[in-house]
């Protein structure tokens, strides 16, 4: 009994300490683009290519990490895929004329600096990275 | 002779792995644009125990003439135009025959999410996988289900020649609606299935093309990872060419010029998908049929075929996946050259094709992977009169065919 009691508690926070990582996952976008919050749905458009704008207007590029925990976290929790059937999604887009192959970057303060440089591009870090020069999305 | 094979084998996988090891996704600066770069190749290998499959040699030892590849680039004109080629090239037996030809090549203009254009050579939106058939890097199994995706009709299905009207509209709590109208000229090209089929008559198709038109509707369900759709497509193909009567009934040597008008010519599908975390399900229901012309009226011919196929995946960690579905392919045919010619029952081999198939597909590294598969075929669909190509021919079977045939398919893949 006191085994069960012990796994339950091991689950349990477990099971918290994976949504706090979850909650690491910040959305950045450049300066000039309008919205200043984003619904999943949307989010989950613009990065498996089913949307280059969004509903406030105004164009958007996706950035994506190369891999990497918070690449992984923002896969499953806003994209629902993992990373092997997610990056199948877009070379089906990209070879059959569909889309173009979103930038990939190693690192989330060479994404910070992308984004910050470059009108429309949206991307994702952990909350801790430093993020000056683009503005946060907030994910409803 | 087996050493050589599998010195060539282990050459030609050596060479994959060296170059998509060494290749990654390029891309230049044209002017102050930036032009992408994207390829990729696959090489398989195919075994069976009796009939010889896909116009290979696949009996006896095997036969590794299946090879493709692809290389594209794309260039972001404005932040809602985007244009962009892609050249392809294939063997895969007597197909294909290493003639390259130009893919795609399209102007992608999206207005607002819900209107979109696309022009120029685009490929085609029927049912799930049309367009995306060729992706091999992007799929489970080392070959779609061969009765919706037949790998010989690739060339007569993939693209066409105009215009696409594409857009989603979300619905709320409804979900998502998403379209795609389209029309053009749908010019197949010589080395496919159907132009191979026919050499068995002695006919030799040197032009293919008509006019296309179709539509796609599909539903982003509000239950996630659900989605369905129906695609319909019709088509008024033309094919001309030259017929030598010899080969096929003997007598002199005698060319003549040959024409077929399809005048009655559609594809109907009903699809549907359901993702949840590793797990994917597939289903696709495909129906086809013409009626088709030779010789100005003087000669009838009535082909339709049908064909569906439940498939699962499940991706087990990041290297491994497994798969499987069953293929269900059925064909009935009547002509009326010389005389009528009616098919068989559809429980004669001539007439069928189902296909249980495994898979297991390994992603070694970033951009290489390898799978491996198995498939349990019952029936032939290749019978004394077959007007619709299906991998089972008489050419590359004189022997005759046998009623069931397992194979075993390998093939490797990059993509950068």
């Amino acid at each position: 009994m006191k085994k069960l009691i012990a796994s339950f508690m091991l689950l349990a926070a477990a099971s918290f300490f994976a949504a706090r990582a979850q909650a690491q996952v910040i959305v950045i976008a450049n300066p000039g683009v309008k919205a200043t919050e984003i619904s999943k749905s949307d989010l989950r458009d613009v990065f498996t290519g089913n949307a280059t704008s969004l509903p406030g207007g105004g164009n958007v590029v996706p950035i994506l990490l190369k891999a990497g925990t918070v690449h992984e976290e923002f896969l499953q929790v806003y994209i629902g895929k993992n990373d092997t059937a997610y990056r199948a999604g877009w070379r089906s887009l990209v070879f059959s004329g569909q889309a173009s192959m979103p930038k990939s970057l190693d690192t989330d303060a060479a994404v910070v600096e992308f984004v910050a440089h470059n009108t429309g591009a949206i991307g994702y870090i952990n909350r801790s990275t430093p993020h000056e020069g683009v503005k946060v999305l907030a994910v409803k | 002779m087996a050493r050589i094979i599998r010195g060539s084998l282990a050459a030609v996988l050596s060479a994959t792995i060296a170059i998509s090891l060494s290749l990654h996704a390029q891309e230049f600066k044209l002017g102050s644009k930036t032009v992408q770069v994207h390829g990729f190749g696959t090489q398989g290998f195919i075994h069976t125990n009796d009939n010889n499959w896909l116009t290979m040699k696949t009996s006896n030892i095997g036969s590794g003439a299946f090879t493709d590849a692809g290389v594209n680039m794309t260039m972001q004109l404005l932040p809602n135009l985007r244009i962009g080629g892609q050249a392809y090239d294939r063997k895969l037996g007597q197909l294909g025959d290493w003639h390259p030809q130009l893919d795609w090549a399209t102007a992608d203009y999206r207005v607002k999410p819900w209107l979109g254009f696309r022009g120029g050579k685009v490929k085609t939106v029927l049912g799930l996988y049309n367009d995306s058939q060729d992706v091999d890097s992007a799929h489970t199994f080392a070959l779609m289900p061969q009765g919706v995706y037949p790998l010989d009709m690739r060339d007569a299905t993939l693209s066409h020649i105009g215009g696409d009207v594409y857009g989603t509209i979300k619905a709320k709590k409804y979900g998502k609606f998403s379209y795609t109208g389209y029309a053009g000229d749908q010019i197949q090209s010589t080395h496919g299935g159907y132009p191979y089929l026919l050499t068995i008559h002695g006919i030799y198709i040197t032009k293919s093309s008509g006019l296309t038109y179709g539509g796609d509707f599909r539903w982003q369900t509000p239950i996630k990872g659900l989605l369905a759709g129906v695609s319909y497509e019709e088509n008024e193909v033309t094919n001309t060419g030259n017929l030598n009567p010899s080969i096929a009934l003997g007598g002199p040597d005698i060319w003549v010029s040959y024409t077929e008008n399809s005048d009655s010519q559609f594809t109907k599908t009903i699809y549907g998908t359901y993702t949840y975390k590793n797990l994917r399900i597939d289903s696709e229901y495909k129906y086809f049929w013409r009626h088709f012309t030779i010789f100005n009226n003087q000669f009838q011919a009535m082909v339709l075929t049908h064909a569906w196929y439940p498939s699962a995946a499940y991706r087990v960690n990041k290297w491994a996946e497994f798969g499987g579905y069953y293929s269900h392919f059925d064909t009935d045919w009547v002509v009326t050259v010389p005389g009528q010619v009616e098919a068989p029952s559809e429980s004669d081999p001539s007439r069928h094709i189902y296909d249980k198939v495994i898979t297991a597909r390994f992603d070694m590294y970033e951009h290489w992977y390898v799978k491996a598969e198995g498939h349990f075929m019952d029936g032939n669909a290749a019978g004394t009169n077959p007007q619709y190509p299906d991998g089972f021919y008489t050419q590359v079977n004189p022997q005759g065919l046998k009623p069931n045939t397992n194979a075993i398919v390998v093939r490797a893949g990059f993509s950068f």
